[in-house]
């Protein structure tokens, strides 16, 4: 103990608990600021909507603080509603499906079979385009798969098709496509991590033993970056449910996700029927992580990625 | 083809490998009999890798034929192969505990589980591992590594154990250890091991036949006596062990072959060698076959001696290695202790004029054009 302490003795009372007090004063301090951010800006905030979620409002849209259930209820009773949460389930599934088989394809063709240096340039050339605005991300996309977009007239010049379909945006191809590009980033820098520390002579070795190529994989090389597997999970599957922007631009009117039924109820003023979407979404995704909390590891994007 | 019992365990026959240009194995022909420790020898690049890869099914030959047992497995996948490796760099699986490791390739037989936990217990024993099945890869050191991708291997009971270089990632008290081990354990399971290295003292010691390789030939196959004792040409006596070379031409002195060093002394050869009429040679002379001394030799044997200066005498521990200077070349010396303590005359010698002599019985001709060309060879070969 008096060996930690002999920096701070200078400046402290003399007496031992005095020291020991400071001391440990001086080691929280620096947690003072991400603690006042919590605290103030989330928790906070959230315990209000918390609260908002079960009180009503009156005939000017004020939010009075009677305790109901309604809002809650509300939700379950609508049909549409109901939908688009299903709807948005679906289809987080499938983008986080097909965002990480592609990413995989990637990741592993760089992990294997490319030098760390030029796998390194490859996911910085995936990652620069999303330096620029999101905005103008999305734009891009109903410019490409518009009806005089890129992607009709490269078809119908083509002969695929006769003429320009409308079939490829404003609906919910339209936010898929969207979504699936925004996010497969993410998901190749999270497998890429977890692919670059393992050794690929393991496979070579495991078909030595008698594995076949397909055996090999699932049980040599799937146990080994299934937390990797699960983190890109999350880190595309969760931001989907928030995901309000791209159904609103690319989506048409029958594409919304559930964060737009959520945006909407706020636009109206429905505040207490808004924060009770955000805490279903919340809860479920709560759910979700502590199911996969020993996955999940935050490092593999932040530190390696 | 015939019976089992007849059939080599290995047979390579003209076997090419290329990458684009660069040609890694030269229609190399060769046979591993059934229970031989077998080593390939050579210099990184010669080929020898390459060999083990194409026995192990892990890269396809350009041409010719591979046998296993007499059975031509040239399109054989690895799994489908009874062949095992053990990898350099061990690949041990490290999700799994060491004897799940050693159980791996018996459940990808589907063998019964009584079975399986019989064998890795057997094999775990053999290798001297029996506390450690718990333990994980990563708790494990390097020699320990090693004796586990040793046991995954062999627990499968393959025709043939190929061993990738597996002791160049221990250090050197290590590697003498697993030498007499991996001996110990070839005697004791019996089956025919193919070992890879570039490290002639480790094959030496453990191999019953090497093969060594160069610029992806072979150059010479024999039992390590045959190779070390007669070399075909001046790049295996070289690479094995060490030698001395002394430059001069093939003559006769009226009573049979003979080789005239470049002072214009005439050794005799047993028989004259094949293909060392016109391009340079060498007479070979291992330095443990060089007596070197202030005064003439004694005994009975007919030496050859030459003159020269002891340029530099160097203690050793169990020997001293003294080297002269004489006009027929540069010869290396070494004097082992213990019958005598002669340390004292060896000093004495440093500058002085000497004499050296050798038993013209103990001297080889070898080619000695053929180094440059292997060497050339090696720079454009891949890796291996």
């Amino acid at each position: 103990m008096a060996s930690e302490i002999v920096g701070g003795a200078a400046l402290a009372p003399p007496t031992a608990i005095g020291v020991r007090r400071g001391a440990r004063l001086r080691q929280l301090a620096p947690f003072l600021p991400a603690a006042v951010i919590i605290v103030g800006l989330f928790l906070v905030p959230l315990a209000l909507m918390f609260a908002f979620s079960f009180w009503s409002t009156d005939e000017n849209l004020d939010v009075i603080p009677v305790w109901t259930l309604e809002n809650y209820q509300n939700f379950f009773t609508n049909p549409t509603y109901v939908r688009t949460l299903f709807k948005t389930m679906v289809i987080g599934t499938g983008v986080t499906i097909v965002c990480l088989a592609v990413a995989f394809a990637v990741a592993y063709f760089l992990a294997r079979y490319v030098s760390r240096q030029w796998a390194r340039i490859a996911l910085l050339v995936i990652i620069v385009p999303f330096w620029t605005s999101y905005l103008l991300r999305v734009y891009s996309w109903q410019a490409i798969l518009g009806e005089r977009g890129a992607l009709n007239q490269v078809l119908v010049g083509l002969g695929i098709i006769d003429e320009p379909s409308l079939l490829f945006v404003y609906n919910d191809f339209g936010t898929f496509i969207v979504l699936v590009y925004l996010y497969i980033p993410f998901a190749a820098l999270v497998l890429y991590a977890s692919l670059e520390r393992f050794d690929f002579t393991q496979l070579t070795a495991a078909q030595d033993l008698g594995a076949s190529p397909i055996r090999a994989f699932r049980h040599v090389l799937l146990p080994q970056i299934r937390p990797g597997l699960i983190t890109a999970c999350i880190f595309v599957f969760i931001p989907i449910l928030g995901e309000f922007l791209t159904p609103s631009m690319v989506g048409g009117a029958q594409g919304l996700l559930i964060a737009n039924l959520l945006a909407n109820f706020f636009k109206n003023a429905l505040i207490p029927e808004g924060a009770a979407v955000g805490f279903l979404i919340a809860a479920f995704v709560t759910v979700l992580l502590i199911v996969f909390r020993r996955y999940l590891r935050i490092e593999d994007v932040v530190v390696r990625g | 083809m015939t019976g089992a019992g007849t059939a080599p365990a290995i047979e390579l026959i003209n076997v090419t490998k290329r990458y684009g240009e660069a040609v890694a194995l030269d229609r190399v022909s060769l046979q591993i009999e059934s229970g031989e420790f077998f080593c390939l020898l050579g210099p990184s690049g010669c080929g020898k890798t390459t060999t083990l890869n194409l026995i192990g099914g892990f890269i396809p030959l350009t041409s010719g034929e591979l046998r296993i047992e007499g059975q031509r497995v040239n399109d054989l996948p690895p799994h489908q192969r009874d062949v095992n490796t053990v990898f350099q760099n061990y690949a041990l699986f490290p999700h799994m505990s060491v004897a799940d490791n050693v159980a791996f390739g018996l459940r990808m037989e589907s063998l019964p589980d009584d079975e399986i936990g019989r064998r890795v217990g057997e094999y775990l024993e053999l290798v001297g591992l029996s506390e450690y099945r718990d333990r994980y890869p990563g708790q494990l050191s390097g020699g320990q590594a090693q004796r586990v991708a040793l046991a995954r291997a062999l627990a499968k009971r393959p025709t043939v154990l190929l061993l990738d270089e597996p002791l160049g990632a221990l250090d050197l008290k290590l590697r003498k250890q697993m030498q007499v081990e991996l001996a110990r354990i070839h005697r004791q399971v019996g089956t025919t091991f193919v070992f890879v290295t570039h490290d002639q003292e480790e094959a030496l010691s453990m191999a019953t036949r090497i093969a060594v390789m160069a610029g992806g030939h072979v150059r010479q196959i024999g039992t390590p006596r045959e190779i070390y004792l007669g070399p075909v040409d001046r790049f295996v006596a070289d690479f094995i062990g060490e030698s001395n070379f002394l430059d001069g031409r093939v003559a006769s002195n009226g009573q049979g072959p003979a080789f005239q060093l470049s002072n214009g002394t005439v050794v005799p050869i047993p028989t004259e060698p094949d293909g060392t009429q016109n391009g340079r040679v060498a007479l070979m002379i291992r330095p443990e076959s060089v007596g070197v001394g202030r005064g003439a030799p004694g005994g009975m044997t007919p030496n050859v001696v030459i003159d020269g200066r002891a340029t530099n005498v160097a203690f050793m521990g169990n020997h001293t290695r003294i080297t002269v200077q004489t006009d027929a070349g540069i010869l290396v010396a070494l004097r082992f202790h213990g019958e005598s303590d002669e340390q004292a005359v060896e000093e004495e010698m440093l500058d002085q004029e000497v004499h050296v002599w050798w038993d013209p019985r103990e001297s080889t001709v070898v080619t000695a054009d053929d180094l440059r060309g292997s060497e050339e060879e090696l720079r454009g070969g891949p890796e291996g």
